[in-house]
């Protein structure tokens, strides 16, 4: 008996339409209807809000989530939490949901596809020098590579290579794995065990994306702080010659 | 793993579109909104601290304005205690007064009516006593009373001292030689004539006598002469009964 065909390993490989290079399949179709779920649940709510002292329930709860992201990053960034709050947030409502839909009979989660989970890495492999550059120049950024001397630049290159895919494979591990062991559960055991397992999936699901989301920032907030210790260290130096 | 290059870039994209949606659909709303409350918060508790320094000084002020009054109210106590003792005291002193005036016209009043009581007992008792002594004299001894008070005058006339009759003299000779002789009965003419012996010869010559009846002398005869008089009549002892009277009353006025 074929506990899991190849097909269930990973949603790419359900294709849905194909046209030359061009693939339709299983993860982007999940990938569009997490984005509908969260973006026409975004305008609903957003549609009518209140900055008065009563507001709707559901603006409350997606207040209460911004302000945790909000909350989480200034604790990192010290300042201008605002500024990286699309990349983050989106990380973690996004991996969210889709991890969270998985008790959804039939919904596979696109983040347990390594396509998705390295696509987004690559957006925070992206986005650390963008935020780095954008805000200490190209040079400040460039320099901290070769800190404290040029042999430690193939050591930082690594680093950030090897850190992508770390954000790629723990998340890809962690859903992909869950969803094979539920449906190993299933088949071996079934009734009870399988559903608690489903319940610490949605556990392991949400701490994924916190998890993600927070490495991004820990990701963008070192490459900043990095460029803010060599100013310190400048201006001191700078200070003590004067 | 098999990793799809064209869904890979799909998912970047996917991505992006989403970040793009969710930031001008849910972060930029909720942001704005929250920061929107943030400030309004802000504004109201600024706009609750400005209302409560206000409320503060205007407690004060009341604080202030309260203790002023208070102090104000106690001066002004004080003040009109002080004015109203004065009223008072003014008030007393004229009640005082007003009752002194009352007392002195009553005691005023009330001596005119004793004395015009002593005068009309004096007047009445006179009377009486002359009535009865001359009834009396009339019947025990048959001596007539005018006679006997024409006699009692002569004695007295007689009994003068030099001195006395030196300024009798002068006095008559001062007032134009005229004697008057006032009694409470008419003169039978041989009482005149020797009332004018008797005067002449022990007091001077050359002079006129002026004879009068004169009922308010009590049961008497009196000799004017320029100030100086000789005289006789009931009046010493009516006076000692009018004393005698009065001093019963009074000692009876203080039993009471």
């Amino acid at each position: 008996m074929e506990i899991v065909s190849l097909n269930q390993i990973s949603p790419d490989q359900v294709i849905i339409w194909s046209w030359s290079f061009i693939v339709i399949n299983a993860t982007i179709i999940y990938t569009w209807l997490v984005m509908a779920i969260l973006v026409v649940g975004s305008w609903f709510i957003t549609r009518n809000l209140s900055s008065a002292t009563n507001v709707s329930r559901w603006q409350h709860f997606l207040e209460v989530i911004i302000s945790i992201i909000r909350g989480e990053i200034s604790e990192m960034t010290k300042k201008g939490a605002d500024k990286y709050i699309p990349l983050v947030g989106t990380l973690f409502l996004f991996i969210c949901v889709s991890n969270v839909l998985v008790v959804v009979p039939g919904f596979v989660a696109p983040t347990s596809s390594m396509t998705t989970t390295a696509a987004l890495a690559t957006c925070v492999f992206i986005a650390v020098p963008f935020y780095g550059i954008s805000r200490n120049g190209l040079f400040h950024y460039v320099r901290e590579y070769f800190q404290p001397n040029f042999i430690f630049f193939p050591f930082h290159v690594m680093g950030e290579l090897s850190r992508t895919l770390a954000l790629t494979v723990r998340l890809f591990g962690n859903i992909m794995s869950h969803e094979k062991v539920v449906g190993i559960l299933l088949a071996v055991t079934p009734f009870l065990f399988p559903v608690v397992m489903q319940i610490l999936g949605l556990l392991i699901g949400v701490i994924q994306a916190y998890i993600f989301a927070i490495l991004s920032m820990v990701y963008i907030a070192s490459a900043l702080s990095a460029e803010d210790e060599v100013h310190h260290t400048e201006t001191k130096k700078e200070g003590v010659s004067a | 793993m098999h990793i799809d290059w064209f869904v890979f870039l799909a998912q970047i994209f996917n991505f992006l579109l989403l970040m793009y949606l969710l930031k001008r659909f849910l972060y930029g709303r909720i942001l704005k909104a929250m920061d929107d409350r943030e400030a309004k918060i802000v504004a109201r508790f600024a706009e609750a601290e400005e209302l409560k320094v206000k409320a503060n000084d205007a407690a004060e002020l009341y604080e202030k304005r309260n203790q002023l009054l208070n102090e104000t109210k106690e001066v002004m106590l004080n003040e009109a205690t002080i004015a109203a003792d004065a009223k008072r005291r003014d008030l007393m002193e004229k009640v005082r007064l007003e009752v002194d005036q009352v007392k002195a016209r009553w005691q005023d009043m009330l001596t005119r009516e004793q004395d015009a009581f002593f005068y009309d007992l004096r007047q009445r008792a006179a009377k009486q006593l002359y009535a009865t002594a001359r009834k009396a004299l009339s019947d025990l001894a048959d001596v007539d009373l005018e006679e006997r008070i024409v006699d009692e005058f002569l004695r007295r006339i007689q009994a003068l001292d030099e001195e006395k009759s030196i300024q009798m003299r002068k006095a008559i000779s001062g007032g134009g030689n005229r004697v008057t002789i006032q009694s409470a009965f008419t003169l039978s003419p041989p009482k005149q004539a020797l009332i004018e012996e008797v005067l002449k010869k022990q007091i001077t010559n050359g002079f006129t006598i002026r004879y009068m009846r004169e009922p308010d002398i009590v049961s008497g005869i009196e000799l004017r002469v320029n100030g100086h008089k000789v005289a006789w009549s009931l009046n010493e002892y009516l006076e000692t009964l009018v004393e005698s009277l009065t001093e019963t009353l009074q000692k009876e006025a203080h039993a009471t």
